[in-house]
């Protein structure tokens, strides 16, 4: 088995760019409406869900849940102006579920701001929203979110998960990337990212421990971190995680001294926003693929002794 | 330069024989392989090098289709076997692809004696890459019924060697998906998630214009239809 103390490493120094870059999670106020004022939210959510994690899982070690809890302060205060930006993103687009996907985590964790509420409420009992195209595994993220929030799903779980890649357990050689990142985000919102490693259906496990090895090593070969990096969090939520020793080494290999986790093989070059943009996501998913790991493996020791 | 000269020819020469053995096996118009390896000087001796480069499967229609041998083919078969013995030092897999070849020419004749196996006590030692990747090497030695090291090697890994499968794939290494996938026919316990009659399909529309390829995928075909030595 992996050394539980390499994957805590990685964890805690991508946490230390994080909060060392958080002004890089930033929002465009002034967005061309061809791209949208709702296109910068994605980090911001992302952040968010992950940092909860990080925050709730208590393997992380007191620097690392203090650092995850400042980040979402920080990101509530500083970035979302205390969600006046979410009830400004969702009078600009009234039926996008951006500003409740990045309001969710916020809420969990006892931030507050009674006009998304409210918005969520109305948007949940429109035909609209729950006729709103979106590619399967959103669907199922929306369901799953509603779920968190307290609503009802429109679709239930079960039949968000239909349509799906990953709930037809196809031809496992077929998996390229974009097949693979909806593999990864299927398991996501099936586990609520990790913190329910049961919610994974017991043929959807089977699936991925038979198979997700032979992904595993198909990406670290390509040193696609930020791939991989997913699929280590996916490794981590499987009933027996293998914890694969050569792709925790390398993974922690390729991250940089300063904590930054590229996305492929190695850091771009560019100015200080341009190279947040391309690894910020990767470093994120690092100390996400490093808590839920760390977590596992703790787990694993206490039940051996 | 007469190296690399020579090298190309050996590679020419064992795609031909690969070719003529995949077009006995697909029932095309030739009845059995033309080995041509009782020629004379260098042409001779690139063709008995190309027999025992494609190894055992040089004489596979006999065995697959049933075809009564045809005495030439044999004895320049059995003149490949006899030319190249292993070295004392030869990786597991030169040494088992001559065995393979050695117990070809056993099923053919009886009279020639069951060769002596070679160890495979490094395939219990290979991870799912390194196990896949050389029973691929091996994959001559795939046969219904066979029974030695090897194939009860493979018998106990299926699930590695279907993870080898799509590694193989994932990678465009058609060679190497080929000859797991010829594995992967005779082998219980494959998961029925693999889609392992499609994969080889897929691998034989990506690189069946290999012979050596396309040899392996017909191979399994054939195995998975029902034939038997």
């Amino acid at each position: 088995m992996t050394d539980t103390r390499l994957i805590h490493t990685v964890g805690a120094d991508a946490l230390e760019w994080l909060w060392a870059h958080r002004d890089g999670f930033r929002l465009e106020p002034d967005a061309d409406p061809e791209v949208g004022f709702l296109e910068r939210f994605k980090p911001v959510g992302e952040l968010a869900l992950i940092c909860k994690v990080l925050f709730r899982e208590g393997v992380a070690g007191s620097r690392q849940a203090w650092l995850a809890r400042q980040l979402l302060d920080h990101a509530w205060r500083e970035t979302l102006d205390g969600g006046a930006m979410l009830v400004r993103g969702q009078r600009t687009e009234p039926l996008s579920p951006i500003p409740f996907e990045v309001y969710l985590p916020f809420r969990e964790l006892g931030y507050n701001r009674p006009e998304v509420e409210r918005a969520v409420a109305l948007n949940h009992r429109l035909d609209s929203w729950q006729a709103y195209e979106t590619p399967p595994t959103r669907r199922l993220a929306l369901s799953a979110f509603q779920r968190r929030f307290g609503l009802t799903p429109r679709p239930p779980e079960p039949e968000a998960l239909r349509p799906t890649w990953l709930a037809r357990t196809p031809e496992p050689w077929t998996v390229e990337g974009h097949i693979a990142y909806d593999i990864t985000h299927c398991v996501f919102h099936l586990t609520d990212w990790g913190e329910n490693p049961g919610g994974l259906p017991p043929d959807i496990a089977d699936y991925l421990t038979t198979w997700l090895p032979a992904w595993i090593d198909d990406w670290l070969d390509l040193e696609r971190w930020d791939l991989l990096g997913e699929l280590l969090v996916v490794d981590a939520c499987l009933p027996r995680p293998t914890l694969d020793e050569p792709a925790w080494r390398a993974f922690a290999a390729a991250q940089r001294p300063d904590g930054a986790m590229p996305a492929i093989r190695t850091m771009p070059e560019g100015d200080e926003q341009a190279v947040f943009d391309v690894v910020y996501h990767s470093t994120l998913v690092a100390a996400f693929a490093s808590v839920l790991a760390t977590s596992r493996a703790l787990t694993e020791l206490s039940r051996a002794s | 330069m007469e190296q690399s000269g020579t090298s190309t020819r050996l590679q020419a020469a064992v795609q031909d024989l690969a070719s003529g053995v995949v077009s006995v096996l697909r029932g095309g118009d030739h009845t059995r392989v033309v080995l041509t390896a009782g020629t004379e000087g260098e042409a001779g001796d690139l063709a008995l090098a190309a027999v025992r480069v494609l190894g055992a499967d040089a004489m596979l229609p006999g065995l697959l289709l049933a075809i009564p041998p045809d005495p030439a083919e044999v004895a320049a078969f059995r003149k490949a076997v006899e030319a190249y013995p292993p070295r004392a030092d030869a990786a597991p897999t030169v040494r088992w692809s001559h065995w393979g070849m050695a117990r070809t020419l056993q099923r053919i004749d009886p009279s020639s004696g069951p060769p002596d196996e070679p160890g495979a006590g490094w395939l219990d030692e290979a991870g799912w890459q390194s196990l896949t990747h050389q029973l691929a090497v091996l994959a001559p030695l795939a046969l219904p019924g066979e029974d030695c090291a090897v194939s009860r090697a493979a018998v106990l890994r299926p699930v590695d060697v279907a993870r080898g499968f799509v590694r193989a794939v994932r990678r465009r290494d058609w060679r190497q998906a080929a000859g797991a996938g010829r594995w992967l026919t005779l082998l219980p316990g494959v998961p029925d998630t693999l889609g392992l009659e499609s994969g080889l399909n897929f691998v034989e529309l990506m690189g069946g214009q290999d012979p050596q390829v396309a040899l392996h995928v017909q191979a399994a075909r054939l195995m998975r239809t029902g034939a038997r030595l």
